[in-house]
């Protein structure tokens, strides 16, 4: 089972309590799933800074693999042959 | 950008030291006192950042920043001064800045950046840097610097991080690639030590020096991440949003 790598900044490191935790996931598992997994660890404020409304990936989420931002449709990232996830919620403290 | 300007005496006085860096001398000073920046917000961010700039010998500042000095700013805004509590913030980083280096312009507009200003203060500029702590400001100066084709360094912090991004339109993602909308979570009060401002700024200001110095390598396309809790640092790749509502038409360049 690969493992991956989920590091959190800004507010929703906060929210997560945690820089980083690390998950053994299914071969060709899809980001997506693993979003939810988390969600489920943590109280409302970490799903609803990474879900929209309608229960996507928020646009402003910054997904980054392997140290290079993912971009496309943020719900159909897979993580195949990813080492590390980091999920950037914006900041803009001056 | 002019580029006419002769240095004086005084010039060689004041910033000897720093013409001797390989490649900067006294064509990156003159480089550097024909240009004016401006800076959104002198807070904890945009403070020391001027402050650089000033060091550093830039020609003009045009800074904007609105309201009065409050006793819980002076955590970090270090241009501001306890003389100063109650009154316009403006006052006080004028005098700061114009003891500090009497030899730089600064007009300081008691305004924050809005939709309504953001065109004319950036006509006024070479280069922009942004460190508001509110994305609709961020994202004026965006919208105006892909427009008016000007640099924009974007300068961030909450808590124990920072993040730069340096903008050139149509080379390199603007802040809409990043973010396409106003983050619903952000809020106007962040977590804050004055040191991790000063030191997005100061990155900041490096990367505004290289760009209108022409020395070193700015970082484009990348944005510079930074987490004081274990003084790690990486450079994050980047890349334009080809659907970008702001920098779409923008030609790659
Ligand atoms: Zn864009």
């Amino acid at each position: 089972m690969p493992q991956v790598t989920f590091s959190y900044t800004g507010q929703l490191a906060n929210a997560a309590g945690t820089p980083e935790e690390t998950l053994d996931l299914a071969e060709g598992a899809l980001l997506r799933a693993a979003l939810d997994d988390l969600a489920s660890r943590y109280d409302g404020r970490w799903r609803e800074m990474i879900f929209d409304d309608g229960g996507n990936v928020r646009s402003t989420v910054l997904i980054v693999l392997d140290g290079e931002q993912a971009t496309g449709d943020k719900n159909a990232i897979s993580l195949d042959g990813v080492r590390t996830v980091m999920l950037m919620t914006p900041i803009a403290g001056g | 950008m002019k580029d006419d300007y002769q240095l004086t005496d005084l010039d060689r006085a004041f910033y000897e030291w720093q013409l001797d860096v390989p490649g900067f001398g006294e064509a990156g000073q003159a480089k550097l006192r024909n240009a004016t920046a401006l800076v959104s917000r002198a807070g904890g961010l945009g403070g020391p950042l001027a402050f650089s700039l000033a060091a550093a010998g830039i020609g003009k500042l045009v800074i904007a920043h609105a309201g009065d000095l409050r006793h819980d700013d002076l955590n970090r805004q270090i241009l501001m001064r306890h003389d100063g509590i109650g009154k316009p913030r403006v006052d006080s980083l004028v005098t700061t800045l114009r003891s500090f280096n009497p030899n730089v312009e600064v007009e300081a507009i008691a305004e924050n950046v809005s939709d309504a200003n953001a065109a004319e203060l950036v006509a006024k500029v070479d280069i922009v840097f942004g460190a508001a702590p509110l994305f609709e400001e961020r994202f004026a100066l965006n919208r105006e610097c892909v427009r008016q084709n000007k640099p924009l360094i974007d300068a961030a912090m909450f808590s124990l991080e920072g993040q730069v991004i340096s903008i050139v339109p149509g080379k390199t993602p603007c802040l809409a690639c990043l973010y396409p909308e106003v983050p619903p979570h952000w809020k106007r009060r962040f977590p804050v030590f004055g040191a991790v401002s000063a030191l997005a700024a100061n990155i900041a200001a490096m990367e505004g020096i290289k760009l209108l110095a022409g020395i070193g390598e700015v970082t484009l396309n990348r944005m510079i991440y930074f987490d004081t809790a274990t003084m790690r640092f990486q450079q994050i790749r980047i890349q334009r949003n080809p659907d970008c509502a702001v920098c779409q038409s923008q030609p790659p360049s």
